[in-house]
């Protein structure tokens, strides 16, 4: 067919131009498709991190009113007896239980939200402290050894009668043999006498000391000595650590404190509720746990069989186990601090909310709204920036891709002015010439939007992969006051943040890819239609009178 | 007697540039035959372009009649006007207007291609052509690949390809060399008698305009000569 040929040769032998507009067009979708997907990949982490509620199936939370002192562990003062844990030097775990940040109550009020019209469902849980320590059981007594000690004392015994005698002669002695006269006298009983009496003939004088006064310098070492004794303060290496533990009801499946969706590694707590625990991916990763690790409870071995990526928001917890378990280790029989509740109908939440309210006059009610307001974050504020931001950016996109399209096919229309004119000479009808030029824009449209879209998934391909990591913070247990005058004086505060880190995606739809695909081949044709209609307009006459 | 081939009454166009009036062609009373070599002569800015692109249908008259055939060519819708083109006229310029990113055999084909026919026999009826004006062997050629005789051969070739009652050239030899411009004019004239062409050559070259039987010769928009005398009515109109 000519007419093909003739676009073959019109886009191939003016590559210039044609990689040009296929580049701006190309760029352009490539924009509107990575915009989109980035913000269709806030959206989905949205959805896990800053909507808690919807990602465990709930859609209202009820817990007690009162916080500090209305529930089961208020002021409770945390003591541990170091001398029930086991003999000195035993390894021991102790784990005291308090309440988060909501009071416990009955299970049984449960029952009441669940009869109420528009409750599809209901589950129960239970979120407390935990105080952990962990050591080595300490002595009660300490003992000290000392270091052996040297003592240096001068020693001088008193001379007999007998030995001045001997020493009197002994010197006469000395002297006769030397041939010199006796300067020194007769030494004289006392102390001065002995060490000064020497005189020049002092080294005769030492000579003939008696032994036993010679020796007038001594030293002796006392033995080291090992003393035991009470001390006040046991030096132990116990560790303490505040962790949030939930008591998840097994019973309802894709409902609770977490959800098997939640579930990165490994699997959800079976429905038996034995002595299996869900770990919190920030806390398996900083306690070095992984799927098959045993964790410790107060002596009650719990297996590790999932990592979870928990929900942000007042629900959230560290650990995660059965709740009839945790009720039994929490001495909590039959207690839990909140009852999440389904709606029938999304629509009917809110009416639902105001129910419960009138139902359980002391209960609160937070919808995921609610919740969500506690969220704090730069996914918070990249989600905030994608809805501002997002629309205009396409829109701004768009409008590029498309008037970079539409400035360059009427310049080439300008330029082409006089082969217009010479086809309406030779026969062109204006129809044909209108639809060579607005076939060229199609094809143009199409190649760049295959390039766009190969181009936009590409870019959304190195966004997954190199993808920068957003967080979110929601405060846990924020009113909990941290126990006062712990055995160790430690007095740890049982606030923490509990933090999502959200590995941002941009993930592509076939949709998104069609979208895109459809903008570049509507931006050909809008600058094929409007170089096409400026073509039409030329009289033949006027358009062969362009000098090029 | 069948009407002649074309009937030119007080034909005229203007123009407006810039608020002046500009009179191209300014009332030209014109009978032409069938199988005529006229050329229109006269020096630049006279007139012949226009006066040849009223005769051509690329433009419409501001006022008299053009007829052709016996149609009167103001008369007729955009439709018919192409369609004449395509059929009944057959351009050459002085610029050659070949497309620049077709070959030479595609150029040829672009000028029969909208008669719809089948694409064997547009390519067939194509290289016929260039072999009739000897540039078979360059069929495959870009116009930037040939010289400018060549180039205005392709053009004769596209000019001719749907047999046209009429060919219009536009100064066909202003961009071409001594030489090259009367071989162009050799095989022009000796094609259009062998195809029954009737050949309308607008051009100053006195030499060009000397081959042809009939000299129409055009000043300031209007006709002032015409050797064909008993043809021609005392044109007395007289610029204002």
């Amino acid at each position: 067919m000519f007419y093909l040929s003739y676009l073959r040769s019109e886009l191939l032998r003016r590559k210039g131009r044609t990689i040009l507009t296929l580049l701006g067009l190309a760029l352009g979708v490539a924009l509107v498709i990575v915009i989109s997907a980035l913000s269709r990949g806030l959206n989905q982490a949205q959805k896990t991190a800053l909507n808690p509620l919807s990602s465990i199936g709930t859609d209202l939370t009820v817990t007690a009113e009162g916080g500090i002192g209305g529930g089961a562990f208020a002021n409770r003062i945390i003591e541990t007896d170091l001398s029930k844990l086991g003999k000195p030097g035993q390894h021991f775990v102790h784990d005291t239980f308090s309440a988060g940040t909501q009071p416990a109550f009955a299970q049984s009020q449960a029952k009441t939200v669940a009869k109420l019209p528009g409750v599809a469902k209901i589950s129960t849980g239970l979120t407390l402290t935990v105080q952990h320590q962990e050591g080595k059981v300490p002595k009660i007594t300490a003992t000290f050894k000392t270091a052996a000690k040297k003592y240096q004392i001068q020693g001088q015994t008193q001379p007999s009668a007998a030995d001045f005698a001997k020493m009197a002669a002994c010197i006469q002695k000395l002297q006769a043999k030397s041939g010199q006269s006796g300067t020194g006298g007769t030494p004289s009983q006392g102390s001065g006498g002995l060490t000064g009496g020497g005189g020049s003939n002092g080294g005769a004088f030492r000579s003939c000391m008696p032994a036993s006064m010679r020796r007038f310098r001594q030293t002796f070492t006392a033995p080291g000595q090992i003393h035991t004794q009470q001390v006040n303060t046991p030096q132990t290496d116990i560790k303490t650590s505040t962790f949030t533990i939930g008591g998840v009801d097994t019973s309802q499946s894709g409902m609770g404190l977490i959800t098997p969706s939640q579930v990165t590694k490994g699997a959800f707590l079976s429905t038996k509720g034995g002595l299996e625990a869900l770990v919190a991916d920030s806390y398996a990763s900083s306690h070095k746990l992984k799927v098959g690790s045993a964790l410790n409870l107060n002596s009650t071995k719990f297996k590790v069989v999932g990592i979870v990526k928990a929900p942000l928001g007042g629900q959230s917890a560290d650990v995660y186990i059965p709740l009839a378990q945790l009720q039994k280790l929490a001495g909590q029989k039959n207690q839990i601090n909140v009852v999440l509740v389904r709606a029938s109908k999304s629509s009917a939440v809110s009416q639902l909310q105001k129910e419960i309210e009138k139902a359980l006059p002391r209960a609160q009610v937070a919808s995921s709204q609610d919740v969500a307001k506690e969220i704090s974050g730069s996914l918070k504020d990249a989600s905030n920036l994608s809805k501002s931001l997002g629309l205009a950016l396409s829109i701004i996109a768009i409008a590029t891709a498309f008037l970079l399209a539409a400035l360059l096919t009427l310049s080439s229309i300008t330029k082409r002015v006089r082969e217009i004119g010479t086809l309406r000479a030779i026969g062109w009808t204006r129809r044909l010439v209108i639809r060579q030029i607005a076939g060229e824009s199609f094809a143009q449209g199409i190649a760049g939007g295959v390039l766009g879209v190969a181009l936009g998934a590409a870019a959304a391909a190195c966004i997954d992969a190199f993808g920068p990591t957003l967080s979110a913070s929601s405060p846990v247990g924020d009113s909990v006051r941290g126990p006062q005058g712990t055995a160790f004086g430690l007095g740890q505060t049982l606030t923490h943040t509990a933090t999502s880190q959200v590995s941002l995606k941009a993930p592509l739809a076939f949709s998104l890819i069609l979208i895109g695909f459809a903008l570049a081949l509507a931006g050909g044709l809008l600058a094929g239609a409007i170089g096409s209609l400026r073509a039409a307009r030329l009289r033949p006459a006027d358009a062969l009178r362009q000098v090029e | 007697m069948p009407a002649p081939l074309y009937e030119l009454r007080g034909a005229a166009k203007f123009f407006q540039l810039g608020g002046a009036t500009i009179r191209a062609v300014d009332g030209v009373d014109l009978t032409l035959d069938a199988e005529e070599f006229v050329a229109i002569e006269g020096p630049s800015g006279s007139g012949k372009t226009t006066l040849l692109q009223l005769l051509g249908a690329l433009d419409k008259p501001s006022s008299g009649e053009v007829h052709f055939e016996g149609r009167d060519l103001v008369t007729l819708s955009d439709g018919e006007l192409a369609e004449l083109r395509l059929r009944s006229f057959g351009f050459i310029f002085q610029q050659f207007n070949l497309l620049s990113t077709l070959t030479a055999l595609q150029n040829v084909e672009a000028g029969l291609a909208p008669l719809g026919i089948a694409a064997g026999e547009l390519r067939e009826r194509s290289l016929a052509m260039l072999a009739e004006v000897g540039l078979r062997d360059r069929s495959s050629h870009l116009p930037s690949q040939l010289s400018g005789g060549e180039q205005q051969r392709v053009a004769i070739a596209r000019a001719l390809s749907a047999s046209p009652r009429v060919v219009l050239a536009d100064e066909p030899t202003g961009n071409l060399d001594s030489r090259s411009g009367a071989d162009i004019i050799t095989l022009l004239t000796g094609l259009a008698s062998k195809h029954g062409t009737t050949i309308i050559v607008a051009t100053h070259d006195s030499e060009l305009a000397a081959k042809a039987p009939r000299r129409l010769n055009m000043h300031d928009g209007l006709l002032v000569g015409d050797d064909n005398v008993k043809d021609a009515r005392p044109n007395v109109k007289r610029k204002r």
